[in-house]
């Protein structure tokens, strides 16, 4: 492993805990995009660029932003003083977490022991290579084999979209 | 260490200071341009004192950044008043990474792609970093904890979001008629063919107009709009923390040019009637294979950089000659003019490539 993947590895883990102690929402919401930036240089350092690409301009530029701006608009600067430590539900919480971390840490570890039971698709590193890119080798079966799935999913997002215009219209009229 | 492992590092290295030095070293040639500019087209004399033509004022001018007192608003939140100026100028610098500035130049049988990063994403890595120009304005603008800074931020950052929409459309226009999102691609395809622009004018009028608004230049400038909120999101930063948001504007201005100059106007190919010139050099020097490809690539980034020069000649252009918009007129422009334009052409390009290669 690069020194660099494992410098991106250790900054990502160090902001995701900070995001999730820290007590002003801002700063959690900014942690994050901290945690997707990290994410995406890991993707690219292994060479995925396009899922860097994707990272970035889906989860950083898009959905981020609309985080941070919500939390600058509801103007959540009395959320710092007005929190409240609430030590049974934060350990309860905690032992949920640290439950559910450990359950992971189980099913890896047996996925280790059990050795390369992995299926494997048809397409490795190579044959993309030689199809002309990751780029070309994705949008190609999008538009193909993932056709209908494709257009069902963008179906799915514009009943959310028209949802919450419908919902957000009655609370105002 | 042999020459192998260290050449790459070493082009690599190369090619990162010609990128940041060319991005950084336009902005005082600029900032004398865009008053003097201004100034010309205005019927004013301009600063014309200090050194020949007035050309030593943007020296004048750090020296005076620098001598002003590095001064934090009481109230603004430090860690993120700080971070705001620094991301402004990271966001279009990793941009610059993915333009070329020419097809390929050979030292010693080694060959070097001009260009820093080349990856498979390719010009979709842009977006990326147009996506990260937003979190500067709201940062800046809301740490600042000033009225008229977050207003700033509030309608700087609507604008970008807002404008990204075309912008992007009319890329993706591009992107199906080039059939690849390759910059190398892109520029090969117009050489054989035209020049993207003559393809798909309206693509490539919306393009620039969005483009305008990205980086914040009149007759976008409405999130510094110093005639109604004082100087916007970046209104409570002063000496150098100003001075980087204000270079950030210009090396947002040249990713810019350079990403009209590449999908719309030839890219690094070169200007019509340089394969004279080029082939006289070649003659006149009698270069073999390697040195003719060197010639090539040199015409080939002077041909970039004069088209570079153009598009930051038209920014300065534009900036003192159109008035500003007003918020709403902005929003109509963006949101009922362009985005429909940008979709129908979408669609009409789409049909007229299918019935093309069909």
């Amino acid at each position: 492993m690069s020194p660099v993947l494992i410098i991106l590895a250790v900054l990502s883990a160090l902001l995701a805990v900070t995001m999730l102690f820290a007590k002003s929402p801002i700063t959690s919401a900014l942690c994050l995009l901290g945690v997707l930036i990290m994410t995406a240089g890991m993707y690219g350092m292994i060479g995925e660029h396009l899922v860097a690409t994707i990272q970035l301009v889906v989860y950083a530029g898009a959905i981020m932003v609309l985080f941070i701006f919500s939390i600058m608009l509801l103007n959540l600067n009395n959320e710092e003083t007005d929190y409240k430590d609430r030590p049974l539900v934060f350990g309860a919480a905690l032992a949920l977490g640290a439950l559910a971390f450990a359950g992971f840490g189980v099913a890896i570890w047996n996925h280790f022991q059990a050795g390369d039971v992995v299926v494997k698709g048809k397409f490795s590193p190579e044959l993309i290579q030689t199809l002309g890119g990751n780029t070309k080798v994705l949008s190609h079966s999008l538009f193909t084999q993932f056709y209908v799935s494709f257009e069902v999913i963008s179906l799915a997002l514009l009943v959310a979209v028209v949802g919450a215009v419908v919902l957000a219209k009655r609370k105002f009229d | 260490m042999d020459m192998d492992t260290i050449f790459p590092f070493a082009q690599l290295a190369a090619k990162i200071a010609f990128v940041v030095g060319l991005s950084l070293g336009v902005v005082p040639i600029m900032v004398w341009f865009e008053r003097r500019g201004s100034a010309w087209m205005q019927g004013r004399v301009g600063p014309h004192r200090t050194g020949f033509f007035g050309l030593l004022q943007p020296l004048a001018d750090v020296i005076k950044f620098f001598h002003k007192e590095d001064f934090t608003p009481r109230n603004a939140n430090k860690f993120y008043y700080h971070l705001g100026p620094m991301m402004a100028l990271i966001a279009p610098l990793c941009a610059m990474a993915v333009i070329p500035f020419g097809s390929k130049i050979i030292i010693d049988n080694r060959e070097v792609v001009l260009q820093i990063a080349e990856m498979d994403a390719g010009v979709l890595f842009i977006l990326a970093f147009a996506g990260l120009e937003v979190y500067p304005i709201i940062l800046g603008g809301w740490a600042s904890r000033n009225k008229y800074s977050v207003l700033g931020a509030l309608r700087g950052s609507a604008q970008i979001v807002s404008y990204e929409i075309s912008m992007g459309l009319s890329l993706l226009s591009m992107l199906i008629i080039y059939g690849s999102v390759n910059p190398h691609d892109m520029v090969t395809w117009q050489s054989v063919h035209w020049w993207g622009a003559l393809m798909n004018p309206f693509g490539a009028l919306v393009f620039f107009i969005s483009i305008f608004a990205e980086t914040n230049r009149a007759p976008f400038d409405i999130a510094e709009g110093d005639s109604e909120i004082a100087g916007g999101y970046h209104l409570e930063y002063g000496a150098m923390k100003f001075a980087l948001f204000f270079m950030a504007e210009y090396v947002a201005m040249i990713m810019a040019s350079a990403l009209i100059s590449t999908l719309y106007f030839g890219g690094y190919g070169i200007l019509p009637g340089m394969q004279i010139i080029i082939d006289a050099v070649i003659a006149q020097f009698g270069f073999g294979a390697a040195g003719a490809q060197n010639t090539l690539a040199l015409f080939q980034v002077l041909s970039l950089l004069s088209k570079i020069a153009f598009f930051m000649f038209v920014f300065v252009w534009i900036r003192w000659t159109l008035p500003r918009f007003r918020f709403d007129q902005l929003m109509d422009l963006g949101w009922k003019i362009l985005f429909p334009l940008s979709l129908i052409n979408l669609v009409a390009v789409t049909l007229g490539v299918y019935f093309y290669n069909s």
